[in-house]
């Protein structure tokens, strides 16, 4: 099958961070550069372009238009756009290298979150008749998912704590990170709730960023990549949106999308994934079935930096990034969309 | 579906109003073509590898993929050619508050590679308006310029600066001086 012959062998990122003075165009236009030069390609072999964005965070209609301008895409090209974060236009990018007539693929996503207020921005990805209106956002949501959690009994406000010490951590070793250093797990929880029982530091922080990644098929991929991260498999899921009529302590779409990728359980070298609350590293280690092995977000994760749209084509970046360089030999990557880990997207990666 | 179907009496309508505010700081290069256009100039940025002067400044040349700063910056006229046009006849759609028929036009200023759109033209009867016209913009005066409306998109605003644009009486432009520019 065809999926077995696909790798990532370029990619690039903004830092994430507040406030950035650049537009998201401009944010975009280095970073696909920094990403063909990697993949020691021109621009014009890439055979078709997928971008993931959302116009109600970047605050205007079809401002998905504009953000093509910095794929080149005069004369004209291959593209599609989703309105979502990149990793799922990485999906649909993968798909068409699927169909076997073209060698060499990009997809980026992109998104500035500081313009908006995101507490109201997402509130309106709920059900129009019943949570929309309510003003639901996602802190609030957050905060009810890890009040459930908690009241399994399957995880302590100090096991929160802990994850963010961890991603804090790591992330001093990610130049790309907004929040990191040693921070102390009992000065952590001696700070007040913020909307318990959820800290501040559980929340991720608000950040604009961008990030590319071009996969090729095959020998062209070996041909420009001495080690191409080869994607193994990849695959999304959806639960009700209503998160009403799920458990919401655990991410049944992220297990099966895990085992749709191909994820057996087997040992991991890296996870990277979109734990966006500190809660939801607990149940996606769960529930994606991640051994104790595996290295959770040696990036830091969106903790350590959340530009919405682009955060889970980092968390692939990431991954492939271990294995690229020689670090890893097999690594998980999760994006996720929609309200508390509604929809999820697993890539599961190996060095060869 | 009939009007007399149980269905149709338990129908619900709730409306649902949305208001999103953005806060956005205008880019480096915005920023400048603000700040020169309250003095009444105009600035682009001229793409080092193409030549093609954007106005306003994106601060990258879209077709080369390069990023453009204030070393590429040049002053355009505040004359150019008409390249296009649309005369629109208001129906009252919520928020039109015209009521006569008005002038949407893209001008090519002198000096500029890209037109700017949505502009209105003023001194001409609209059945005497056409491309190729040389117009030159009619400015507002210093204390009632607004840049408010000017945003990272790259569009738009410009009319509460430039007031409109005026017929400059100068023969028209060969259609060679602005045949890529229509559409």
């Amino acid at each position: 099958m065809a999926a077995r012959d696909i790798a990532i062998i370029g990619y690039a990122q903004t830092p994430s961070q507040r406030d950035a003075i650049q537009s998201e165009v401009q944010l975009l236009v280095g970073t696909i550069t920094d990403a063909v030069t990697m993949a020691g390609i021109n621009r014009r072999e890439i055979g078709f372009t997928c971008a993931g964005s959302c116009d109600y965070l970047t605050g205007g209609p079809f401002a998905f238009v504009s953000n093509l301008e910095a794929a080149g895409s005069w004369p004209p090209i291959s593209e599609s756009h989703v309105e979502a974060d990149g990793a799922f236009a990485m999906y649909e990018a993968w798909m068409r290298l699927q169909e076997g007539d073209i060698d060499i693929a990009l997809a980026f996503g992109s998104g500035k979150s500081s313009p908006s207020n995101p507490a109201e921005v997402w509130a309106h990805q709920l059900d129009p008749y019943y949570l929309a209106p309510l003003g639901a956002d996602p802190v609030s949501l957050a905060a009810i998912q890890a009040r459930a959690l908690l009241d399994s009994g399957r995880a302590t406000e100090r096991d929160f704590a802990e994850v963010v010490a961890r991603s804090r951590a790591r992330a001093t070793a990610n130049p790309n990170a907004q929040l990191s250093g040693a921070v102390d797990v009992d000065a952590l929880l001696a700070a007040p709730y913020h909307t318990a029982p959820l800290r501040r530091h559980d929340l991720p922080p608000i950040s604009d960023g961008a990030a590319a990644v071009i996969m090729a098929r095959g020998d062209k991929a070996r041909e420009l990549c001495s080690r191409p991260a080869w994607i193994r498999g990849m695959d999304h899921r959806i639960d009700p949106h209503q998160p009403g009529v799920r458990d919401i302590t655990t991410a049944r779409s992220a297990t099966m999308a895990a085992q749709k990728a191909g994820y057996d359980g087997g040992p991991l070298d890296v996870a990277e994934i979109s734990a966006t609350f500190s809660p939801q590293e607990i149940i996606l280690r769960e529930a994606l079935g991640l051994p104790d092995g595996t290295e959770i977000n040696p990036s830091g994760g969106p903790l350590a930096g959340n530009p919405v749209m682009a955060v889970g084509l980092i968390r692939v970046i990431e991954a492939a990034a271990r294995i690229i360089g020689g670090g890893a030999d097999r690594a998980l990557a999760h994006a996720t969309a929609g309200p508390l880990l509604q929809q999820n997207l697993v890539c599961l990666m190996e060095g060869e | 579906m009939s009007a007399e179907s149980p269905a149709r009496k338990e129908e619900m309508v709730m409306e649902h109003l949305v208001s999103l505010t953005y806060r956005e700081r205008l880019t480096p290069s915005l920023n400048r073509f603000v700040d020169r256009i309250l003095e009444g100039e105009l600035i682009g940025h001229r793409c080092p590898s193409c030549s093609r002067v954007y106005v306003p400044p994106k601060g990258y040349c879209p077709l080369c993929v390069v990023t453009t700063s204030a070393e590429d910056e040049v002053q355009v006229s505040d004359r150019g050619i008409l390249t296009g046009f649309t005369i629109i006849t208001p129906v009252a759609y919520y928020g039109q508050q015209a009521t006569d028929p008005f002038v949407y036009a893209s001008v090519l200023l002198d000096g500029a590679s890209t037109p700017v759109g949505g502009q209105d033209i003023t001194g001409v009867a609209h059945d005497r308006i056409h491309t190729g016209m040389r117009v030159r913009a009619v400015w507002r005066p210093p204390a009632e310029r607004r840049v408010e409306g000017i945003t990272n998109r790259g569009w738009g605003g410009l009319d509460a600066v430039i007031e409109s644009f005026e017929a400059t009486g100068e023969p028209d432009a060969a259609p060679e001086a602005y045949k890529e520019h229509l559409f």
